[in-house]
């Protein structure tokens, strides 16, 4: 009875979505696209994983040997340091560019004279390649050309270069991410802000609450789908940092991603751990999101 | 998808890597893709007599007017296109290796890096020319290419041009501190750059390649080498001996004792030429193109009469060691024309050709004989002040597997010169990391 | 931003307020903007200036050999070239597949439109170092290593996500009565999108053009995992390697760094508006 009912249904479905003209051409509309994102980028990812299940090479596919790459990959020094330091950042770096671009995004939603120019100054980091960027800062912190390596030098902030230190070279990858970053967080907060109608605040003051409590009541509450959507992006952008890693530290520090470039790409011997932390990005990324989404309760409809 | 791969029928290395199956598995979801692709292919390739030649790009702009004047020698019989690589030996062995990999190659001549033979001749990519290419032809040249192009007992191309890691002094400076001769031993040369340091009001003592890349395994294995270590005995890993450690501990305390800028483990040549050149430094290690900047526009005070070239120093009683580097001519296994391959590859190794090129664009031969030509020693300065350095250079670990070496070698030599790691700490490291490259390799 | 209706001592402190605010604002647009401005600077030195110990704080002898340089230089001519070919390539294909799903998704009704749009929406969450090992190995054999559609393709798949939640967006805001009226008139659903959603969406579709062309410029994992080549290599590849055969030259890179920013920089400022409304349609949804 139940399955015969449930076929029924599944059927009819079945008949309303393809038979009808207008339904039909909203399936072919979306194919093409749809097709490309699934040839190009998931079915990449099965491979990988098959990859990284086997003791394969750029060049020729290997017999399967379980979760050896695994192990490999984390025994491997460079890849726990790349962790580390992956995690470091994405912490570090979100957190400042989300409490600064608060800040800004509070601090410019009024009418001012002169919004266009700070608008204009939001975008231009952001507009710039991330990885011309690299070469710009690296250039700065140089030890023989570099302007910001001889200002800190002079009065005494560090003593010794700063590309030669990791931990200041990683200081240094975290604030250049925050440069470029901060405008473009403080940017969607600022439209957030500005979809929280001024009468809430008006009802606010007659009432009494402080300055405090109408950040705290008011503005945080009804940002936090804004600010939620905001840090998401940030984090995963932050986690799968490649370019900045790559090109300002000149390969001398490790992300998780530069590991993983430099097994698949550069290495002869370490496809198969290379192959092993792409999924482990991909696995560690995706639970990220899902946490945001599940335990943040971020709103992911994109209905109406 | 089998029309775009062009493999040639009746070579074993096309059949080797074709891999039918991996192409079932990978390959099924992009064979939609895959037509997009065929436009973008590369076309040119071996008919009758037509041979491609790849290098990377010849910045002085006299490799095609040689190639043109073998062509005109061997009109209406062969004619040789270049066929322009990446500068950077990096990204152009990247894309030897995956045309290669992928079966799909027209090269019929390569120039290649010293450090390639062995991972091309492993992997079946390159021809044996070991008979082609006798002992009693093999003295004309200078031992360090002819090692580099020796692998299993057998040779693998013939050598086309070197390059050597040279020390290079402030014959003035040294002078004016009472040094008639630049310095045979580390110590001497400690010991003369902290008196001119301190004479002169000099800002460093010694500026050489420190940085976590390929230049600076190669100066750091000149430390290694000339403290009397080395990386590998045949198969056998021996870096980690008290020999290699004391070399690390000579690089490091260079930055330690001041001589070195702290900098110093981020430069590469990029930042040698200026902190020399611009008169901050005594004594610098470089490649022997650094010679002919001096004194020109970019470096007007520290002119050619003002400096010295030779060779690395070492410790009392042990062999002179200066990395080698350079070019070699191999041959494509996969080439239809492997006879007429290699009447080209003897054209250009010959005299005439690497005196041109020596000539036009300062490459040092190698050819013994052209050491002693007076043309040349007036052209290329640095065949003269730094003969025997150049002619005695110590080529790196030939071994299939070198690229890997050299990323674990770089990564720890780095640490060490940093202070990150102890140099004992860091060769243990290195001891084990290399150990297993080579049993993986086996 | 004082109103009239206030006491002369709170005028006192909202100028002491505007003060302070704009202090503020100079500071941050300087921040922005520093690095642009001392690269510049870079540029436009000679090469002793460069090394100069402590650094000049305005060029002594402004040059331009630097760019002189740089734009006789093929290799970097033939990099911008390449940059555009590949920006505007991925810009056409993304906006072509992308407004054609994005129309269905906005406008008409069908049951998997949402696992549709997660779907595709799910690919920003994607790290796109995971799938550079396969797609290597399936490009290599397929033979697309080295050409332009290698890149092509990756950053076209990369972009669309982007380019189809812009466009739904674009799409929603368009009143219905149009379409239904054109559809009145005997036009198919095809025809209704031609005639009448194009036209209208110009604006919307011109603002994702921008974005897109911006995010293919400035891509650099799958160009520097694909194309080994001067031929195909573009401007984010070329710039950090910009060497000779062993020294890289800090005056040229810092040139060329400019060459490739600027135009973003005045694109940025003229569109600056609908740059703005691009970048937060959809992630504010009240």
């Amino acid at each position: 009875m139940t399955t015969a009912s449930g076929e029924g249904k599944e059927r009819s479905w079945f008949k309303e979505e393809f038979g009808s003209p207008e339904r039909r051409t909203a399936y072919y509309m979306v194919l093409p696209a749809l097709l490309i994102v699934l040839v190009v980028a998931f079915y990449p990812v099965l491979y990988g994983v098959v990859l990284s299940l086997t003791d394969s090479t750029v060049t020729s596919f290997g017999s399967f040997v379980g979760v050896e790459n695994y192990v490999e990959m984390f025994q491997n020094p460079d890849f726990r340091l790349g962790l580390s330091n992956t995690v470091i950042f994405t912490v570090a770096s979100v957190a400042l560019e989300f409490i600064i671009g608060l800040g800004i995004a509070l601090a410019i939603n009024q009418a001012f004279r002169g919004r266009g120019l700070v608008r204009a100054a939001i975008l231009v980091p952001w507009a710039f390649p991330t990885v011309i960027s690299a070469v710009m800062w690296r250039l700065m912190f140089q030890d023989q050309v570099g302007v910001i390596n001889y200002v800190a030098n002079a009065i005494g902030v560090i003593d010794g270069p700063i590309l030669a230190d990791d931990t200041l070279l990683l200081i240094a990858v975290i604030f250049v991410d925050v440069w470029k970053t901060t405008p473009f967080m403080a940017l969607l907060l600022l439209a957030g802000l500005q979809t929280i109608p001024g009468e809430v605040y008006e009802a606010a003051r007659v009432d009494g609450a402080s300055v405090m409590q109408r950040f705290f009541r008011i503005t945080l509450p009804l940002l936090k789908g804004t600010i939620l959507v905001a840090v998401l992006f940030r984090t995963l952008d932050a986690y799968r940092i490649y370019d900045l890693f790559w090109v300002m530290t000149s390969r001398g520090l490790d992300s998780l991603s530069t590991f993983v470039y430099e097994g698949v790409r550069i290495s002869q011997l370490q496809f198969g751990p290379g192959n092993a932390a792409a999924v482990f990005i991909f696995v560690t990324a995706f639970a990220i999101a899902l946490f945001f989404i599940r335990v943040l309760g971020m709103q992911t409809s994109t209905e109406e | 998808m089998t029309g775009i791969r062009r493999e040639r029928p009746g070579t074993p290395e096309a059949r080797r890597y074709s891999r039918r199956d991996f192409l079932k598995v990978g390959g099924a979801g992009l064979a939609g893709t895959a037509l997009l692709g065929a436009a973008g292919c590369g076309g040119g390739g071996s008919g009758s007599g037509n041979l491609v030649f790849t290098m990377g790009t010849d910045t002085s702009g006299t490799l095609q007017g040689l190639i043109d004047k073998f062509n005109k020698e061997n009109k209406g019989k062969l004619k040789v296109t270049y066929r322009e690589m990446p500068t950077d030996t990096g990204q152009y062995f990247d894309k030897i290796k995956t045309e290669f990999q992928a079966g799909q190659s027209n090269i019929d001549i390569i120039g290649g890096d010293v450090i390639w033979t062995a991972q091309m001749a492993a992997n079946g990519w390159v021809l044996d020319v070991t008979d082609r290419f006798p002992k009693s032809e093999q003295s004309k040249y200078l031992p360090a290419p002819i090692e580099s192009l020796t692998y299993d007992d057998k040779i693998w191309g013939k050598p086309w041009f070197t390059d050597a890691g040279l020390l290079f002094y402030r014959a003035d400076l040294l002078e004016k501190s009472g040094f008639s001769e630049p310095p045979q031993t580390w110590m001497e040369l400690q010991e003369m750059a902290e008196k001119v340091m301190q004479d002169q009001g000099i800002k460093y003592g010694i500026v050489f390649q420190g940085s976590n890349y390929e230049g600076g395994v190669c100066n750091a294995l000149e430390y290694v080498w000339t403290h009397g270590g080395d990386v590998l005995d045949g198969d056998e890993v021996i870096i980690d001996s008290p020999e290699t450690v004391a070399g690390l501990e000579t690089q490091r305390g260079f930055v330690t004792d001041g001589l070195a800028p702290e900098g110093v483990s981020t430069y590469t040549e990029t930042e040698t030429d200026p902190a020399f050149l611009g008169g901050d430094t005594v004594f610098a290690r470089n490649w022997s193109y650094m010679y002919a900047l001096a004194g020109t526009s970019d470096y007007p005070d520290v002119t050619p009469e003002k400096i010295g070239v030779t060779s690395i120093p070492t410790v009392e009683g042990a062999p002179k060691a200066n990395c080698q580097g350079g070019w070699n001519l191999l041959i494509s296994a996969n080439s239809d024309l492997q006879e007429e391959a290699w009447e080209f590859v003897q054209w250009m190794s010959a005299e005439p050709a690497q005196k041109e090129r020596a000539l036009s664009a300062t490459l040092l031969p190698t050819r013994t004989s052209l050491y002693d030509d007076p043309e040349v020693n007036e052209k290329v300065p640095t065949t003269v002040v730094a003969k025997t350095a150049l002619t005695n250079a110590k080529p790196r670990p030939v071994s299939p597997y070198y690229s890997d070496m050299s990323l674990e070698m770089s990564e720890q030599f780095n640490t060490s010169l940093k202070g990150d790691e102890s140099p004992e700490a860091a060769v243990k490291t290195l001891q084990d990391s290399l150990q297993q490259i080579v049993e993986q390799a086996s | 931003m004082a109103s009239a209706t206030t006491t002369k001592g709170a005028t006192g402190r909202n100028t002491l307020n505007a003060i302070l605010f704009y202090v503020f604002l100079v500071i941050f647009v300087l921040v922005s903007m520093f690095p642009l401005i001392w690269i510049f600077k870079m540029s436009i030195i000679t090469k002793t200036e460069l090394f100069a110990s402590p650094p000049t704080l305005l060029p002594a002898n402004p040059t331009g050999a630097d760019y002189a340089q740089i734009f006789a230089d093929t290799a970097f001519q033939k990099a911008l070239l390449n940059s555009t070919i590949i920006s505007s390539a991925t810009t056409v294909i993304c906006l072509f597949f992308g407004s054609i799903a994005a129309y269905a998704i906005a406008r008409l009704k069908f049951r998997f439109r949402n696992t549709v749009m997660t779907l595709i929406l799910a690919l920003s969450f994607f790290p796109a170092v995971a799938i550079i090992a396969p797609l290597f190995v399936q490009f290599s054999q397929v033979g697309l290593i080295d050409t332009y559609w290698s890149v092509i393709i990756t950053d076209t798949v990369f972009a669309l996500p982007l380019t189809i939640w812009l466009l739904v967006a674009f799409f929603r805001e368009l009143p219905v009565d149009l379409e239904d009226a054109a559809r009145v008139d005997g036009a198919t659903t095809i025809q209704a999108f031609q005639k009448v959603i194009v036209p209208l969406a110009a604006p919307g579709v011109f603002t994702t053009a921008i974005l897109t062309f911006i995010f293919a410029w400035n891509e650099f994992l799958f160009a520097n995992t694909f194309l080994f080549d001067e031929n195909t290599q573009p401007v984010t590849v070329v710039i950090p390697n910009f060497a000779t055969i062993y020294t890289v030259d800090y005056g040229a890179q810092a040139a060329a760094a400019v060459v490739v920013t600027v135009p973003l920089v005045i694109m940025v400022l003229i569109f600056q508006r609908r740059i703005v409304s691009g970048l937060t349609a959809g992630a504010v949804k009240g």
